[in-house]
């Protein structure tokens, strides 16, 4: 049975700092009380305020940054959960469980160009993403900052989370918003076939993707057509993010690189999967 | 250190603590998190004798102070059970059980046959909430007559000790109790989860995919307590306490009603670690208390008149 990571730990942090984030976002800066290792782009921690605020099931939130002894979460507030540690002071205990899941695999600069899709505050797993490619991962060739294109895509401004930042990154930032209200319009999607057509980004690309399944499912879509290697990280419902509560499935495509098993738990398993093994929309 | 150790159908627990089944994995997965030495034992998800896909999404909701699930007891079958799990858990430094579960009567017979010799296994967990399908779907733990025959079903077939898992969705647990109990049950655990559901009241669409579920958590707890105390009148076999625990202080609770043990579920989720810290915050109010040997704390209930019928256990070494 597949066990969470063998570095995983539930263990306490303290709230270094809550900073707003765009129109509906946090940046929620945690200490751990023991020291982390280096932590993998798009792995997961699981939060949860122990003073009777939050809910009793935790939720899963993709490591932002990591700096010294502080991890970074941004947040964008949905409901009970996210809420109650949106509204954290600083100094707070926070329950924190992980680091949990698999992460991006090696983003290198070996093949065809990183094209990175984040929609919505699925930018999460990606600030570290660039980072980490381009210091180069599990001893493969970096990439190099022409080699990374990352697309950013929001339903407006308001929801293209912490863009400064990616803009400071040495990578290709290019933005499509649904209203207009900054960037293209349209989505990401659009935006990556756009920028595509005037040979701004070549047709042989590797996509990396994160952000609501109705988009996911668009750019298993997208790669599939066009025979490009895609990898994406799914935002499933989650009760326990370790593998033992069976209530985050993901439809595996029959007969493929998974197994016989017609599902494999999103927390354990994933949450980064290579678009050819899963069926979103089975 | 006051003295945690129980005995619960011919076992010797390091303390009253188990994992409630279906919310610690099958076999060690969690071992980082809760080391199996700390604890009293370990109850696997359901097995059954095929294997089960489980639900559709989604399988879980959270509502105001509780959880519902329809997971639809995913898992990969005895074969698998037997061939890859069983064989890691012969190392376990705590008590195994397995929670077998089944359509028909004889389907729980059958996977006692192929447990009985496997020597990781110590005892079984017979879940009688699963849908009697010979019976037209309601679950074999609503008749007494069907419970107790498929209880004689799995006695015949194994000397390890038996749970049965009763359902609190029954008019008279008590009943369901002595049916067990005459099937040859060695222990009773109460109870599994309560029948719920939860609705969006704007697009109309159920919390979970099965639209009523199981539902579980803090606000369980009472209604559990009160189930696990009706069995406890009603028979001589060991009571578990399952349905809400979370804190040190329900688990004396459920010792308080005459449970011999406890199981924990759904709280494992708000932190997985945290069953594996549970015995020493027993420990820490027991000794604040005065209390030195928590065997008895069993049965303390003043409930005037019905005094429970369970005695106390025998204490061992933690
Ligand atoms: C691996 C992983 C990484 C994640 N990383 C981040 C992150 O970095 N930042 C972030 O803000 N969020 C992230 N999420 C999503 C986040 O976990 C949910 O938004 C959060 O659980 C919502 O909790 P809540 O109590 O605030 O909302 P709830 O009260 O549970 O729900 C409020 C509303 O949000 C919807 N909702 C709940 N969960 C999700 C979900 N997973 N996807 C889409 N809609 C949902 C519900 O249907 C409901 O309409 C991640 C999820 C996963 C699985
Ligand atoms: C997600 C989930 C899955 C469960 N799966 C099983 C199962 O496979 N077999 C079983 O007998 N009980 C199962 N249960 C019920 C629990 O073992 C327990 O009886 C119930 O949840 C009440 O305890 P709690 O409030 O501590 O969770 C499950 C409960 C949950 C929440
Ligand atoms: S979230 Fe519990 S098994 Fe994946």
């Amino acid at each position: 049975m597949p066990a969470p990571p063998p570095d995983a730990r539930s263990f306490l942090s303290e709230v270094v700092s809550v900073t707003p984030c765009g129109a509906d976002g946090v940046l929620l800066a945690l200490r751990p009380e023991r020291a982390l290792g280096a932590v993998r782009a798009s792995r997961f921690f699981m939060l949860r305020r122990e003073d009777g605020l939050s809910p009793a099931i935790p939720r899963p939130f993709s490591i932002y940054r990591q700096s010294g002894d502080s991890i970074e979460f941004l947040l964008k507030v949905m409901g009970r959960g996210t809420r109650a540690l949106a509204a954290c002071s600083p100094g707070q205990k926070v329950r924190t469980i992980g680091p949990l899941g698999n992460g991006w695999p090696a983003l290198d600069g070996d093949g065809p160009p990183w094209v990175m899709l984040a929609g919505g505050v699925g930018v999460a797993p990606f600030h570290m993403a660039i980072e980490q490619a381009l210091a180069g991962m599990d001893g493969r060739a970096p990439a190099r900052p022409e080699q990374l294109f990352f697309l950013f895509g929001a339903a407006n401004a308001g929801m293209l989370y912490d863009l400064a930042a990616f803009e400071r990154l040495p990578a290709r930032v290019f933005t499509a918003t649904v209203d207009g209200s900054h960037g293209a319009r349209g989505n990401v999607l659009e935006l990556l076939s756009d920028l595509q057509r005037r040979g701004v980004i070549p047709q042989r690309v590797r996509l990396a993707a994160c952000g609501p399944e109705r988009m996911l499912e668009a750019v298993q879509h997208f790669a599939d057509e066009r025979g490009l290697e895609c990898w994406l990280s799914l935002e499933s419902l989650m009760g326990c993010g370790v593998g033992i509560c069976n209530a985050c499935p993901v439809p595996t495509k029959p007969d493929g690189p998974r197994g016989s098993w017609p599902n494999v738990k999103c927390c354990v398993e994933g949450p980064v999967f290579k678009s050819d093994e899963i069926a979103l929309h089975a | 250190m006051a003295k945690l150790g129980v005995t619960l159908a011919g076992l010797e627990l390091r303390n009253p603590i188990l994992s409630a089944s279906g919310t610690f994995g099958h076999g060690l997965e969690m071992q980082h998190f809760a080391p199996p030495g700390l604890l009293g034992g370990l109850v696997s998800k359901t097995v059954t004798l095929a294997p089960r896909p489980g639900n559709p999404n989604p399988r879980i909701c959270e509502t105001e102070a509780g959880l519902l699930n329809s997971i639809g007891l995913e898992n990969r079958g005895i074969d698998y059970y037997l061939r890859e799990i069983a064989p890691t858990l012969r190392a376990a430094e705590c008590v195994i059980v397995t929670n077998i579960g089944g359509e028909r009567v004889e389907d729980f017979a059958e996977l006692a046959a192929r447990l009985d010799a496997e020597s990781a296994v110590d005892a079984l967990e017979v879940n009688l909430s699963c849908p009697n399908v010979q019976g037209g779907k309601l679950p074999f733990a609503t008749d007494p007559k069907t419970a107790e025959a498929v209880l004689r079903g799995v006695r015949a077939a194994t000397r390890k000790p038996l749970f049965a898992k009763l359902s609190p969705n029954v008019t008279d647990i008590g009943e369901i109790a002595r049916a067990v109990e005459a099937g040859g049950a060695d222990a009773v655990t109460a109870v599994n989860t309560l029948l719920g559901m939860a609705v969006d009241w704007r697009s109309g669409k159920p919390g979970i995919n099965t639209v009523m579920g199981g539902y579980s958590g803090v606000a369980v707890k009472p209604v559990a307590l009160r189930c696990a105390w009706q069995c406890v009148k009603a028979v001589s076999i060991p009571v578990i306490g399952c349905g809400g625990v979370g804190k040190a202080e329900d688990v004396l609770e459920f010792l308080a009603v005459g449970c011999r043990a406890v199981q924990v579920g759904t709280s494992c989720f708000s932190d997985p670690s945290h069953i594996a810290r549970l015995p020493a915050e027993i420990d820490a109010l027991l000794e604040a208390a005065g209390f030195h040997e928590l065997a008895a704390r069993i049965g303390i209930l003043q409930a005037g008149g019905g005094a429970p019928s369970c005695k106390p256990g025998v204490a061992v070494k933690a």
